[in-house]
């Protein structure tokens, strides 16, 4: 059997080997043969998560941070429709059903008003400052 | 034209490609899941982009990766079966945030704040950040075997009828076997809600965003009287000529002059 | 209104009066008069009073107790068993012998022979009470009391009229200090003379306060009562003495009075001691105790009615000498103590046999007399008397010549049913060395005051002789005569200083033209003292009958107890010796011719103020002895007050020799009178020649005497060298402790607490270095360390939204590590 085992000191004990298709760890199988599971879909939201972040910490353009945010809640989203998909999951799973579904929706919601709010707020910085350089606004600086 | 509504994912998989595998011999088409495949290709694009988002120095060619990044993302939510939450994401994210984002970049996309390029040191710091929270989420998604199962395969057709009603209070689907959540909630309450966060929203970004009367004239408008008109024509144009804008504090420096 | 509840009022007021001027002139004395001047009015008004009042008593006294001769028969033994509250003055005058010639003056009827027994007449009649208790419980009882008798009523008549001469005389005595005075006798630093106001009023204050202790000494009922006003004339003795205490000598002269006075009281107070702790009561008389039952004073003690008032040792003094055998007794009874206590009383008569107790009565009597010793001046406790002199003349006439040393006397002859006959006997010594002394002394004495101080000593020595050898009449009669005449001589003597402003005689003499009035008096007062008059026909100056007195019951004593004839021998030579410097006194002052012709230039007779009293006194001094047909004089009075049980024979022999002491009425026997009215005639007049021989015609000069017994003469003229004597062997070593102790204590002590004082400082600083360092230290380095760790940590805050962004990602999965770690569960079911 080959079993994907990261080394044990590493790992909590509490995580247990990844399951397998046909003693093939799911994400080592074909991918165009096999059915996609949950976990496909958390790793792209956790890409898009960490791109977000990275995003945030990274870039010194106002903006570049608002799109960092945006990619943060477009990570959360994925993994709510993840949840919420029957169809990710083996016949009869429990799922979060319609429930992921809606909590997606005023994600995306609530995404687009603080994209409002928070671009309002960086054009009355740019037109104070004269720069969308988020490294200037220090006035907070202690 | 119903036919074509009624058309949902599977009859892709199960119609067009068969049509499209029978036509191409030279493909191994049996047992292709062309549900993978196609997850395959949007989850590639949305990480594609996202990580060019990261990596663009460029803030207009950020603000057109994000679109991409999230355009692959509502075809994600297609192919779990929320193709309801798939239009939205493309009608509201895309096509109501991120052109809003885009107005902003238009709005503060001057020669000198088009690129500004963060040191190195903050790209490393970034770049560990980065790595170590994914290696955290990841070890998390992993730690669960309920996820690792493979799905069904196919997605079926829904409909959004559940989910309208759901927003107007009345939960019509059933629950899922063994749902945790054994009484459904109707959600008209947060619809409400938010309906009212949208309108206080408005009202507050336009309150904020509104010309005020200025004794002593705005630092921007002294930026911009500074700027030759023609230079800021030259800096308008640059922005849709990708990559001929030079990025860095150097373009700053001499951005005025030009 | 009966004499019971009459006499202490009457006597109680005239006790207060002078406590009362005592007190306005404390509060008020500069403000009365002019320059306080109303100071003296307050004083002669108070004692005028007291005067007043002591009359009214002693007349009220002596018309229910008529004074008469009392016969000697009287003395029998049927009142043995008198009830004390009835005297023995209601006796007619049974058998009054036939004449023989002897006029008013000696007591009739000689008819009994000496009494074989000590079986004497029953108490005299006395009236005794307390009128306030201090302190009453148990065996003891402290107050405030009387004891009243025909001696307290005499006593007091005498010192409040000598007090009134005195007060009179003083009042223009004094007038000097009633403005500012330049004391020439100090001499201040810079080397000018004192310059300070005057004080009259305080003199005057210290006057009343001192009548007022003498008469309480007088009224007094018991002996606790005594103590303290004996201590209370002793301080105002001392104020009086110190006077002008400016003067260093002054001040060092009432310091002595008031320690050689102290030193006394010391034997007082184990006397004391011995009969509290004996006996349990310090009254004299009986009373009732709380509960009803009576409570026998110190004389029914001693002298119990049942025997007749014959001396024995009581039973307390008997148990308290025998202690060891009572607690022998008791502890052989411990299981029944009843029974216990019945065999100890039963054993007591067998103790008292066998002499238990009998030294322990013997110390009391010798204890309170040792503080007679202090107060009256005898031997060795004499030499404060002379130093006494600095104080002013009315304070010598009135405290040192007729009260306060008298009180010495007056106190032995209350006390003298307690003394027992061998401390009698050493009375009578000490007496009679301290006559000796003191008229050797007097012999070559210059300063007229200090020759009357002699004089004093020497007499007062007589009166102890006198109560000494069993002479209580003739002691306590010498006593009320000699206060009247050496008050006059001592007036005189300061109405002649304050004419010739010097007390040396040497430059006195021929004054007699120049002050008559002084110099007659002062003859008069001369006379007195020296018992002048006419033997057969017994009649004399008061001095001739009180000091024939004594002389007759010492050659009595003598005859019996011929071992102890040196007493007789002394009396009669301290007579001799008395005529001739009395006589060489008034010589040098008065005869002659002037020695030094600036002082009798400018002498001049006193003021009548001055005189007045002088002439008071000198009728006094000439009447007081007189004894008028039917009985009444100062004798018999006295007389009366004679204590229960005395008047007797005594036997002593235990410090002595087996002895005698004879009673005193066979002292009248005619050849024994007229032996020692001739031996007191033949030495006066022997006195008196050689005084004018060598005096007034100068047959025998002065000079040439002094000059043959050179030795003799510096040794008298040096007063014995007791003052030299007492300072090498006191006064040097109590000085040298003294000196030793202030050493050790700054020295050592002072040095000791020093080094503590700078120990605790040094920890002090410790302490203090470690509260800057460490204490200090601690609470401004954790407030440092805040600080700068605030400092610090607002590094953290840039204001850069990215690295907030940063740290928040870092943060979250930091902590889901390790609650990853810790908790060891998967994240999600």
């Amino acid at each position: 059997m080959m079993n994907f085992s990261l080394a044990p000191s590493i790992l909590p004990p509490g995580l247990t080997m990844p399951a397998s298709v046909g003693m093939i760890p799911l994400f080592a199988a074909n991918p165009f043969t096999e059915p996609v599971g949950v976990i496909h879909y958390l790793i792209v939201g956790a890409v898009l998560f960490t791109a977000g972040i990275a995003c945030m910490t990274l870039k010194r353009n106002a903006l570049g941070i608002l799109m960092g945010i945006e990619l943060v809640l477009n990570g959360a989203n994925i993994n709510f429709v993840a949840f919420s998909s029957s169809y990710l999951r083996a016949e009869g799973a429990p799922t979060l059903g319609l429930d992921g579904q809606v909590v997606a929706l005023f994600v995306i919601l609530l995404a687009a008003a603080e994209a409002a709010v928070a671009l309002a707020i960086t054009l009355n910085f740019y037109n104070n400052h004269a720069t969308v350089d988020v490294d200037r606004a220090d006035d907070l600086k202690g | 034209m119903t036919g074509l509504l009624d058309m949902d994912i599977s009859s892709v998989t199960h119609v067009i490609v068969p049509a499209l595998a029978t036509s191409l011999p030279t493909l191994p088409m049996a047992g292709i899941n062309w549900h993978s495949v196609l997850f395959l290709l949007f989850a590639g694009l949305a990480c594609g982009f996202a990580v060019g988002v990261v990596a663009a120095d460029n803030v207009v060619r950020m603000a057109l990766y994000l679109v991409f990044s999230l355009g692959s993302t509502a075809g994600l939510f297609f192919l779990a079966g929320a193709e309801f939450l798939g239009a939205m994401q493309l009608m509201i994210y895309v096509g109501g945030t991120l052109v809003l984002l885009v107005f902003g970049v238009m709005l503060t996309a001057q020669a000198p704040f088009v690129s500004i390029k963060p040191s190195s040191s903050d790209r490393t710091l970034a770049a560990v950040a980065g790595a170590s929270l994914l290696a955290l989420l990841l070890t998390a998604a992993f730690s669960v075997d309920a996820w690792m199962v493979p799905g069904v395969g196919e997605v079926p057709a829904p409909s959004a009828t559940p989910l309208g009603m759901a927003l107007i209070g009345v939960r019509v689907d059933t629950p899922p076997n063994g749902s945790p959540n054994g009484g459904h909630v109707g959600y008209m309450l947060p619809f409400e809600i938010v309906s009212v966060h949208l309108l206080v929203v408005l009202v507050g970004a336009a309150y904020l965003a509104r010309a005020k009367r200025r004794r002593t004239p705005r630092a921007i408008d002294a930026v911009a009287s500074a700027m030759p008109v023609e230079s800021a024509v030259v800096a308008t144009a640059a922005v849709t000529v990708p990559g001929r804008t030079a990025g860095g504090a150097k373009s700053a420096l001499v951005g005025g002059g030009r | 209104m009966d004499l019971e509840s009459l006499l202490p009022t009457l006597l109680g007021l005239a006790w207060l009066l002078p406590l009362a001027s005592f007190a306005v002139i404390l509060f008020a004395g500069p403000r009365l008069g002019n320059h306080g001047k109303g100071a003296a009015g307050v004083a002669t008004a108070a004692i005028v009073g007291s005067f007043v009042l002591s009359l009214f008593a002693f007349i009220s006294w002596v018309a229910q107790h008529p004074v008469h001769a009392v016969a000697h028969g009287d003395h029998g033994g049927a009142h043995a068993a008198a009830d004390p509250t009835h005297g023995s003055g209601d006796h007619a005058s049974a058998s009054h012998a036939t004449a023989t010639g002897h006029e008013p003056g000696h007591d009739t009827g000689h008819g009994e022979a000496a009494h074989g027994e000590a079986n004497h007449a029953g108490s005299p009649v006395h009236y005794s009470g307390d009128w306030y208790t201090l302190y009453e419980g148990g065996r003891l009882k402290l107050s405030i009391g009387w004891y009243v008798d025909a001696l307290t009523v005499l006593m007091f008549v005498m010192i409040t009229f000598i007090a009134t001469c005195i007060h009179v005389y003083a009042s223009g005595y004094m007038h000097d200090e009633l403005h500012d005075i330049t004391d020439h006798e100090v001499h201040l630093a810079d080397g000018s003379h004192l310059h300070r106001p005057g004080r009259f009023h305080r003199f005057f204050q210290a006057l009343s306060l001192f009548c007022f202790s003498m008469l309480g000494i007088v009224i007094a009922g018991n002996l606790a009562m005594v103590f303290i006003f004996w201590e209370l004339v002793g301080i105002c003795s001392w104020f009086l003495i110190g006077f002008y205490y400016e003067r260093k000598s002054a001040s060092n002269a009432a310091n002595k009075a008031f320690i050689v006075n102290r030193i006394g009281d010391f034997g007082m107070l184990i006397g004391l001691m011995a009969l509290w702790g004996a006996l349990g009561t310090l009254h004299f008389a009986d009373s009732t105790g709380p509960d009803g039952h009576a409570r026998p004073g110190l004389f029914s003690l001693i002298r119990p009615p049942v025997a007749g008032h014959g001396q024995w040792v009581p039973d307390g003094m008997v148990k308290f000498a025998a202690a060891e055998k009572v607690g022998a007794v008791l502890r052989s009874h411990a299981d029944d103590p009843r029974a216990a206590v019945e065999q100890v009383e039963a054993k007591v008569e067998d103790w008292r046999d066998e002499g238990y107790g009998r030294w322990l009565l013997l110390v009391a009597g010798l204890g309170i007399f040792c503080g007679c010793i202090g107060k009256s001046a005898q031997f060795p406790l004499f030499v404060w008397l002379p130093d006494a002199m600095e104080g002013p003349t009315p304070v010598s006439a009135l405290v040192h010549s007729a009260t306060m040393v008298a009180a010495g006397v007056y106190l032995v002859g209350r006390f003298y049913p307690v003394l027992t006959p061998d401390a009698l006997l050493v009375i009578a010594y000490v007496g009679a060395i301290t006559l000796f002394i003191a008229a050797t002394i007097a012999l070559v004495a210059n300063d007229i005051k200090r020759v009357l101080a002699y004089s004093t000593v020497s007499q007062l020595g007589y009166m102890m002789l006198a109560l000494g050898v069993g002479g209580w009449l003739a002691g306590l009669f010498h006593l009320v005569t000699h206060a009247f005449f050496k008050s006059l001589l001592f007036l005189c003597s300061g109405s002649v200083i304050h004419a010739c402003h010097t007390n040396d005689m040497r430059k006195m003499g021929g004054l007699a033209k120049v002050m008559p009035w002084t110099s007659g008096t002062m003859l008069v007062g001369c006379l007195a003292i020296i018992g002048a008059g006419i033997p057969f026909l017994d009649i004399g100056l008061s001095g001739y009958y009180s000091k024939d007195s004594i002389l007759a019951q010492a050659l009595l004593f003598a005859r019996e107890n011929p071992s102890h004839s040196i007493l007789f021998y002394a009396v009669a030579g301290g007579a001799m010796l008395t005529a001739f410097y009395m006589f060489r006194l008034w010589f040098m002052t008065f005869a002659g011719q002037p020695r030094d012709h600036h002082v009798h230039d400018h002498a001049h007779e006193s003021p009548p103020v001055m005189v007045y009293p002088l002439v008071a006194l000198s009728i006094l001094a000439v009447v007081a002895g007189w004894t008028l047909p039917g009985g009444f004089g100062i004798a018999n009075m006295i007389e009366q007050a004679r204590p229960a049980g005395t008047g007797g024979i005594e036997l002593g022999g235990l410090l002595f020799s087996a002895f005698t002491v004879p009673a005193e009425h066979a002292s009248h026997a005619h050849d024994i009178h007229v032996t020692a009215s001739l031996t007191a005639f033949a030495t006066a007049a022997a006195g008196v020649l050689l005084a004018a021989l060598m005096y007034v015609w100068g047959i025998i000069p002065p000079a040439m005497v002094a000059s043959a017994v050179k030795p003799l003469y510096t040794f008298l003229a040096n007063r014995w060298y007791f003052d030299e004597i007492y300072r090498f062997l006191f006064v040097l070593p109590v000085l040298g402790v003294s000196r030793l102790v202030s050493g050790t204590d700054k020295g050592i002590i002072d040095r000791f607490i020093e080094g503590l004082a700078w120990g605790a400082k040094q920890v002090a600083g410790f302490d203090a270095w470690l509260d800057r360092t460490l204490i200090d230290g601690l609470v401004n380095g954790t407030a440092s360390a805040t600080y700068s760790a605030g400092l610090e940590l607002k590094k953290l805050q840039t204001g850069q939204l990215r690295q907030y962004v940063m740290f928040i990602a870092l943060g979250t999965v930091a902590i889901f590590v390790l609650a990853g770690l810790l908790f060891r569960s998967s994240f999600a079911g």
